[in-house]
């Protein structure tokens, strides 16, 4: 396998699923990622803060989408709406027909471990792993894979993402970049269809940012479907679609 | 370790161990401690139940002695003979004094039996040299042989009460578990035969009568009145004097070891800490645990965000305690064997007998394989399935964020001492904020201060204790006048020596209590002395002392009110001296002084009754009624006593300067006393690694608070004062508990400690100076268990505190 290849998946035996009406897109095609009258309010000492109100956001599958907005926008929440790192306070939110929102934690862990990769800002490589085994823990947990095959897959995916030669190395000796191109490919480690990514070029020179983004591209062209959060408009101009949100709204996509 | 293809979870397991090798190694250490404590006490016991008690039983331990006018061999046949006997041995005992080569005298025992080979109770083992003595021979016990520097070969000098020296040869070295070993009688066994007896002038026959009976029954009333059969109805009919009939032992059962119960109350004290030792790493445990688990939250949540589910994380987790509990059981299985043979040795030292093998048994190393696993995956288990209960949101994005989850009451309370500088305001508000964090770390510093405190009173109580019987030794030297002496020519003598003040004469005789129905009870000493005495220094405890004309009226001391059970004052007691029984009033009862069930009468009263005119059987000098000679001065008034009656022909013995009774009380309890405060100090130094970990969390799950603190200007050392002002109050809230505590705990150990060794009640004394001692330990533990944390929060930098979001 290589970046990009597409491959076929199906919902796993073991997460629950139920028959939905789901949303057509655009085209009229079914939806992969669909977003209904989402909304998630924080409750705080201070009084209720709703973050996201009534997102209705369908993506389909190969779609490179960014989303944008101002700090407190509600950008974070959304991705991890998708992510399942969180959940909504009203709505529903289902992709490739699984109602995510209805999750247990447990169920949503095993589900996102075959079906999503994330990529977080800050990188967040296990810091008492070297690179490729950050890479291969994925497979681990997942059980993806033949055990003796976990290694070559991870150091494919290393190779394909450039840093295959820092392998073996701890994530603190490797600059921004290249602990962000590794969090890329622990993410692509059990080869999910999506990729969800909250502002993956936020601590990278533009330089670097730049390459991570080319990275990206190459993803959606081999089938992979992008979420990535930014706060950088330029670079969200040239996904294939951008969500503008603002007050936890979507004012544009 | 990827090329040997382990699981990238194994190997981040092995990563977070090796990783933070001291966290580890705390955790190790800990296990390992509690666990080795258990192995050593445990297998300490197994091998004082198989090498001690084991070969106590297996040489055939009396149940009772009677003491007889001198007898043939064939009388222990006889009583053999009889169907509630199961064997019998005759013996003979001697008291001599054995003069070594530079003039000092010592106590001894010239004791025979017929044949050294074929012992029935009792049994002597031979170790070395002849198996039998031959006439002018004698086999010596082999701990007052090493203790004395005797061996085969050489030639030793007894003395009789007569003042004549005979010289023996020793021709042997022989072991006997049942005679009081010289560490404690500091009397010296010797073995010879009847033969040799007679050579030095004694009367031909035994003279104790060793009887196992039937059933060997353990309990002391069937044992007595099983005696005083053999006596009414063998013994007397054969024409034979019975005297006292004894259950050998300090207080003991029939038939077990005469150190049983105390041995078996310090073994049960030992293992009453090792559960506390125990109770406190299996904190550690959860303290480093936790600390884990908190360091690594944002692991936990990553872990998740890849498809880890919950239960595959705390497997892993699991696994990493499974290690350090395997780490702890290899450290311990030495350590506590180790400690074992140590604990096993000194026991054996000291009571005399073998450790025939160093092992570990069995069952003790299944119960440190159990308490190994099992304790600390028992308490590690909640908090692992806690701290991973964390959702990837609470992980990533929340936690280290400053919580403002409100205020506790304590914290309210605080938040009011507005004239506290706001760091120190800090420390004291961080300190409450997680409370059963702070339970855990304060109930192990209590725990470690309270047995610190207890140990501590437990040694004042024993002082107070010894000042409690020392009270019945008020004079600078005694003597004992054996086979008695006229009062007057006693105090003669004693008033030509120069400065004595005093010579109190005292007379004694034996009685044995009558049973309401008719039988011979326990046996008790009487004391005849002035009723104004001055070397006593009497503490009533109820009733009143003795005046003069008392007649028939007798103050119990407290071990014989205690024997007695349910006594007043007022009661009458039927008492058999000689050959009459007589009725005696109890007017007082008077403190114990641990020479054994004791009654005084009138000095007039106790001559009249045994029929001696003048008697003295014990003289107590003084130099002076305003206080006390000093050691050196005491002990040299004892060598001019025995000098001058022994010049006298009044007494032979040696005199007791009054500073030996008072170590002679002392001496074992150092020893209990130094283990307790060794225990102390390991509970002090898991609380204090405990009060390390729990730091170490505060400042990991603060470290947003710092980096704040830090942004506004905060510098090393005010950073590193918030940390270590926090870990000093939490030792100081735990040292207030201890005052709280402490009196009661400390009643309870000293109790415990004093009843299993002393068998006797406990005059209890606390101990302030331990309390104002541990509020200085406990100061310096908090602060040098905060030091750690406190560099790491020093070592943070803003960059990382803003990164940790």
């Amino acid at each position: 396998m290589v970046v990009g290849e597409t491959v076929n998946y199906s919902s796993e035996k073991h997460v629950k699923t139920r028959a939905t009406s789901e949303s057509k897109s655009t085209n009229g095609h079914s939806a992969l990622i669909d977003f209904r009258d989402v909304e998630k309010i924080y409750r705080t000492e201070a009084g209720d803060f709703p973050a996201l109100r009534g997102i209705n956001l369908q993506i389909e599958g190969g779609e490179f989408v960014s989303v944008i907005g101002k700090s407190g926008s509600g950008k974070t929440t959304l991705v991890n709406m998708l992510t399942g790192i969180d959940h909504p306070t009203k709505g529903e939110i289902s992709i490739a027909g699984v109602n995510i929102h209805e999750l247990t934690e447990s169920n949503m862990a095993r589900w996102r471990g075959r079906n999503l990769g994330v990529v977080f800002q800050f990188f967040q490589l296990l810091p008492t792993l070297s690179v490729v085994q950050n890479v291969m823990i994925p497979m681990d947990f997942c059980n993806m894979y033949v055990p003796a095959e976990r290694m070559g897959i991870a150091m494919n995916l290393l190779e394909q993402v450039g840093i295959a030669d820092h392998a073996h190395k701890p994530p603190s000796r490797l600059s921004g970049g290249q602990q962000q191109r590794a969090a890329i490919a622990r993410a692509l480690a059990n080869d999910p269809p999506i990729i969800a990514t909250d502002e993956p070029t936020g601590n990278l020179d533009s330089k670097t940012a730049n390459q991570v983004f080319e990275l990206f591209q190459k993803l959606v062209d081999g089938g992979k479907t992008i979420l990535m959060v930014t706060h950088d408009e330029d670079l969200a101009k040239r996904a294939g679609r951008t969500v503008e949100i603002a007050d936890g709204e979507i004012i544009r996509q | 370790m990827e090329r040997l293809r382990i699981s990238s979870q194994w190997v981040k397991i092995i990563n977070d161990i090796w990783g933070h090798k001291s966290r580890s190694m705390l955790v190790v250490l800990s296990i390992a401690v509690g666990v080795a404590v258990v192995g050593m006490i445990n297998n300490a016991r197994y091998y004082i139940e198989r090498d001690l008690y084991g070969a106590f039983s297996q040489g055939t331990p009396a149940s009772i002695q009677i003491y007889v006018s001198y007898f043939p061999e064939s009388l222990a046949d006889e009583v053999e003979g009889l169907r509630y006997v199961a064997a019998a041995q005759a013996r003979r005992d001697e008291s001599v004094e054995l003069v070594a080569a530079d003039g000092k005298t010592f106590d001894a025992v010239l004791s025979a039996a017929p044949d050294y080979s074929e012992m029935r109770v009792n049994q002597i083992e031979v170790e070395e040299g002849a198996p039998a003595p031959s006439l002018r021979g004698a086999l010596v016990e082999r701990q007052a042989a090493e203790a004395l520097g005797i061996d085969i070969g050489d030639v030793v000098v007894v003395r009789l009460q007569d003042n004549k020296t005979y010289e023996l040869h020793i021709q042997g070295i022989v072991h006997d578990l049942y005679a009081l070993p010289y560490s404690i009688s500091s009397e010296v066994m010797l073995y010879t035969n009847l033969e040799t007896i007679q050579w030095i002038g004694g009367r031909a026959g035994y003279n104790r009568l060793d009887v196992l009976l039937e059933g060997n029954p353990h309990d002391r009333e069937t044992a007595l009145t099983q005696g005083t059969l053999i006596r009414d109805r063998l013994l007397e009919p054969a024409g034979y004097r019975a005297g006292s009939i004894l259950i050998p032992g300090i207080q003991a059962n029939p038939g077990e070891h005469w150190a049983q119960n105390q041995v078996q109350g310090f073994i049960l004290i030992l293992q009453i800490m090792s559960a506390m030792a125990i109770f406190l790493s299996g904190g550690l445990v959860v303290n480093t645990i936790t600390a884990i688990l908190n360091q690594q939250v944002k692991q936990i949540g990553i872990m998740r965000s890849v498809g880890a589910e919950r239960l595959q994380i705390a497997r892993m987790y699991v696994f990493n305690v499974l290690i350090f509990s395997l780490g702890g059981l290899a450290l311990a299985l030495p350590l506590g064997l180790l400690g074992s043979i140590g604990l096993g040795e000194f026991a054996a030292s000291f009571l005399n007998f073998d450790l025939t093998l160093h092992n570990l048994a069995p069952d003790v190393l299944a119960i440190e394989i159990v308490i190994a696993l099992a304790v600390p995956m028992a308490v590690a288990l909640w908090p692992i399935l806690k701290g991973t209960a964390i959702s990837v949101y609470q992980a990533i994005y929340q936690y280290g964020q400053i919580q403002d989850a409100g205020m506790g009451r304590v914290q309210r309370l605080l938040f009011r001492l507005k004239f506290l500088p706001p760091p120190v305001m800090m420390s004291l508000q961080n300190t409450f904020r997680n409370l059963p964090r702070l339970g855990f770390t304060v109930i192990t510093l209590t725990m470690a201060g309270a047995t610190f405190v207890a140990a501590l009173s437990t040694r004042a109580s024993l002082n107070a204790m010894v000042g409690d019987l020392i009270r019945y030794a008020a004079y600078d030297v005694a003597i004992s006048l054996s086979g008695g002496a006229n009062r007057l020519a006693v105090q003669r003598e004693a008033f030509r020596l120069e400065g004595v003040e005093v010579a109190e004469v005292w007379t004694r005789a034996g009685a044995v209590l009558m049973n309401p129905n008719g039988s011979e009870g326990e046996q008790l000493a009487l004391i005849g002395l002035p009723v104004d005495t001055v070397t006593i220094d009497v503490k009533l405890l109820e009733g009143r002392w003795l005046v003069e004309g008392d007649a028939r009226n007798l103050v119990l001391n407290e071990d014989l009110a205690q024997l007695l059970g349910d006594i007043e004052i007022g009661d009458t007691l039927r008492l058999k001296i000689g050959d009459t029984t007589r009725p005696f009033t109890v007017v007082g009862i008077a403190s114990r002084h641990l020479s054994g069930p004791s009654a005084y009468l009138p000095y007039a009263e106790l001559a009249k009754i045994t029929g001696r005119s003048y008697p003295a059987d014990e003289v107590r000098i003084r130099t002076s009624l305003d206080g006390f000679a000093s050691q050196e001065e005491q002990d040299a008034l004892a060598v001019a006593v025995e000098e001058r009656f022994s010049n006298a022909g009044l007494s032979d013995s040696a005199a007791r300067p009054r500073h030996n009774r008072l170590s002679f009380f002392s001496g074992p309890f150092q020893i209990i006393l130094v283990v307790l405060v060794i225990m102390a100090g390991l509970l002090g130094i898991v609380g204090g690694l405990s009060l390390t970990g729990t730091m170490g969390i505060n400042v990991l799950e603060r470290t947003r608070e710092i980096g704040v603190l830090r942004a506004v200007g905060a510098t090393n050392p005010a950073i590193r004062q918030v940390v270590v002002v926090e870990g000093i109050f939490v030792a100081i809230v735990s040292w207030g508990l201890v005052t709280l505590i402490s009196p009661s705990t400390s009643a309870a150990l000293a109790a415990a400690v004093i009843t299993a060794v002393l068998r006797s009640d406990v005059v209890f004394s606390f101990s302030f100076a331990g309390l104002l001692y541990w509020l200085g330990i406990v100061v310096i533990i908090g602060a040098v268990a905060s030091l750690a944390p406190a560099r790491s929060a020093v070592t943070l930098t803003v960059r990382e505190v803003l990164d940790y979001e």
